[in-house]
């Protein structure tokens, strides 16, 4: 009965802890929203900021990233090609090679890429400062961090994502002709004909929202994790480590609700 | 200038650029600057057809079934979108047929056998041909052909048949009782009352595929008003059918051949003891032929509707 | 103490060791925040305004460096120049035997005092055991 009651009582306290995190998540992404309404935020200063996350986010590591996605598109299209002259359904190929890298795995692993490398630094950064008293300088002079720390790296954070997977899924194009057809200029009906198949402006906004959301959930949820870090400075690994794995959970639901929400 | 703000710059331009030529490119390809080209099937029965099934010549899609409803009178009235540069395809002696193959999506196939023909007016309705008939006659074809070969096989020069003839010819001796002299080739009258079944059933199948032959020819001469199309398609399912008569005619040949002379073997005195072995072999292949043309005779009965009004309605 | 120093009215200002400079900021930048998103200046004007608080402190050199590259001192001049930059009435300096380790320190904000063209007071809290250190 004990038993019982304490396994119970974890649950309960578990279900609250989700709730006031996701209470948390969703109340500061209202007030990073509103502000982007506020006509005084678009200033020149806002707009560095945002352009320096940009530039820290999504150019900086643009040739690496380029160079991955001509390797995983290169190698992916050629086992889907080869597989399907196996079983004979070439024709179903470039499609479902399309398909698979350009609407789903592309994004999702650009997600993953920006998750790693500027989520994580999103996470630390946030963590440190909350530990080492900053935020508590910036509240004294009554500079809202908001503006300048974290809405522009939610902004960047989506403007990243949603134009590397853009760029991703160009590319993934190019190499998928280029795999199929060939250089030249042989296959570019058929190929335009798969392509609008495939690509109509529904499946179209479909993929920038759910790169929008991917993007979001990489820099907002570290930022949030940050805040949540008690004033220790050992807390920071864990705060860095439970934001990683909130971030990793959203990016897998938000893809498994896309799929979801297309094929069923 | 600054480095930072010039990379993010160029780096917006490029994507901007890139994410607008490729907004033109997928505008170019669901022909958003072309115009389109409409067309609605009547057509008996809307099974397989959905919303974006495309619409295929020469294996190649041009155009995509768009939404199908019911008229006032009942009729299904499927439309299909084409691209204009795609509309040179369409003819007035093009025929449209519903393809289900078994693995992959319906399409509805054109088929377009003079492209100089008069072009298809936009909006025009035209008929959908189901290809239920179409798809099964290659495979009845082969069936068909697969039972001549067998009957052929039977009855070449060098074949059973003849060494069997040959063999019955050297047999001498008068024999007497019921079954004649097969009972004393083949030991029994039992054993010689199956042969003479074989050649009954032999017979037996011969007035079938008369019979079906002459089914044969009541549909063909009915596959105008069935398919209700111009010479394009009829004439395609009509070359079928009579291929497979042909077909028939010449198993039913073959078979008469064969039934002609075992009923010759019957009466030859022969040598009773070189010749059981042959006999029984013989008598098994014709069985085996027997039973697979009656098969064949029943899958035709039964696939198709001879009986059935073949009339489609138009709507 | 510390409660009691956190507790002060909004309309003081104040220079302690428990309100760290932003650190992936330079000084200027620090500074210019409080033009920039307060009182919505451009950011020209912002790191103008920072600069000239630097000036007038006579430490205009640092205005490019970071947290973790300045001294204690440098440190310090630029939290007081952030601190200036509110322009509160009021002005305190907690502590300050805590974050100028490394100068004579009472004698380094009398100087700094002297320079700057600032309005209102400048209050100094220290632990009583320090007293002697500004009477010399």
């Amino acid at each position: 009965m004990h038993f019982l009651a304490t396994s119970i009582e974890s649950l309960g306290a578990k279900l609250a802890g989700w709730f006031t995190v996701g209470y948390a998540l969703f109340a500061f992404l209202g007030r990073a929203a509103l502000l982007l309404l506020e006509p005084s935020t678009w200033n020149r200063a806002t707009f560095d900021v945002v352009i320096k996350q940009v530039y820290f986010t999504a150019v900086q590591i643009l040739p690496v990233f380029l160079a991955y996605v001509l390797v995983i598109s290169w190698l992916i299209i050629t086992i889907i090609l080869s597989t399907a002259r196996d079983f004979g359904l070439t024709e179903f190929a470039s499609e479902m090679a399309i398909r698979v890298l350009v609407l789903e795995l592309l994004p999702f692993l650009t997600a993953l890429f920006i998750a790693l490398r500027s989520g994580s630094a999103i996470n630390t950064e946030v963590a440190l400062m909350q530990v080492n008293n900053e935020l508590d300088a910036l509240v004294h002079c009554k500079v809202p961090p908001m503006q300048f720390e974290f809405m522009p790296r939610l902004v960047g954070g989506v403007v990243s994502v949603v134009t590397l997977a853009g760029l991703a899924g160009l590319l993934a194009l190019i190499v998928g002709y280029l795999a199929i057809y060939g250089v030249g200029t042989a296959g570019f009906e058929p190929y335009t004909r798969t392509v609008s198949n495939i690509i109509n402006f529904n499946i179209m906004a479909g993929l920038i929202a759910k790169c929008a959301l991917f993007g979001l959930a990489v820099t907002l949820i570290p930022v949030t994790a940050g805040l949540e870090t008690p004033k220790k400075l050992f807390m920071v690994p864990v705060s860095v480590l439970r934001g990683m794995m909130r971030v990793f959970f959203a990016i897998v639901t938000i893809e498994v609700v896309s799929l979801a929400l297309k094929y069923i | 200038m600054n480095k930072l703000h010039f990379k993010v710059g160029l780096f917006a331009v490029a994507s901007l650029l890139l994410g607008g030529a490729f907004l033109v490119y997928l505008l170019h390809a669901r022909g958003f600057f072309e115009g389109t080209f409409q067309l609605q099937f009547a057509a008996s029965s809307a099974d397989n057809v959905a919303p974006g099934i495309p619409v295929a010549f020469s294996g190649i899609e041009i155009g995509r079934v768009t939404s199908l409803g019911l008229n006032d009178e009942g009729g299904i009235i499927i439309h299909a979108r084409f691209l204009q540069r795609n509309a040179k395809w369409l003819k007035e002696s093009s025929t449209f047929t519903l393809d289900k193959p078994i693995v992959g999506g319906a399409k509805i196939r054109v088929d377009t056998p003079d492209l100089n023909a008069p072009a298809l007016p936009d909006n025009s309705t035209v008929l959908l041909l189901t290809s239920d008939i179409s798809s099964e006659l290659p495979a009845l074809v082969e069936r068909v052909k697969a039972i001549l070969d067998n009957v052929e096989h039977l009855t070449r020069k060098d074949g059973e048949i003849n060494t069997t003839l040959a063999n019955v010819q050297t047999v001498t001796g008068r024999m007497t009782g019921e079954y004649g002299m097969l009972e004393s080739i083949l030991g029994s009258p039992e054993k010689a009352r199956a042969v003479t079944d074989s050649l009954e059933q032999t017979r037996a199948l011969i007035i079938k595929l008369d019979g079906l032959a002459l089914k044969m020819d009541g549909m063909a001469s009915k596959a105008d008003t069935w398919l209700f199309a111009e010479d394009g398609v009829a004439a395609q399912t009509r070359e079928s059918l009579a291929q497979v008569r042909l077909m028939l005619n010449d198993a039913q040949a073959s078979l008469q051949k064969a039934d002609a002379m075992m009923a010759n073997a019957v009466d030859i005195s022969a040598n009773v003891k070189e010749g059981t072995q042959d006999i029984a072999a013989l008598r098994a292949e014709i069985d085996d032929a027997v039973r697979k043309a009656n098969a064949l005779i029943n899958e035709i009965n039964k696939k198709w509707p001879f009986k059935r009004d073949p009339e489609v309605k138009l709507p | 103490m510390a409660d009691a120093i956190a507790a002060l009215a909004d309309d003081v200002a104040r220079v302690s060791l428990d309100l760290p400079l932003r650190a992936n900021l330079s000084a200027l930048d620090n500074i210019a925040l409080i033009p920039l998103y307060q009182r919505h200046f451009d950011a020209a004007e912002s790191a103008r305004q920072a600069q000239t608080m630097l000036d007038e402190l006579g430490h205009a050199e640092i205005a490019l460096l970071r947290d973790s590259d300045m001294t204690p001192a440098q440190r310090f001049v630029t939290k007081l120049a952030r601190a200036c930059m509110l322009k509160r009435p009021r002005l305190v300096i907690d502590r300050p035997g805590a974050m100028l380790y490394d100068v004579p320190y009472p004698a380094f904000i009398a100087h700094l005092a002297s320079q700057a063209a600032i309005s209102g007071t400048w209050e100094i809290y220290d632990f009583s055991w320090n007293q002697a250190l500004y009477q010399a």
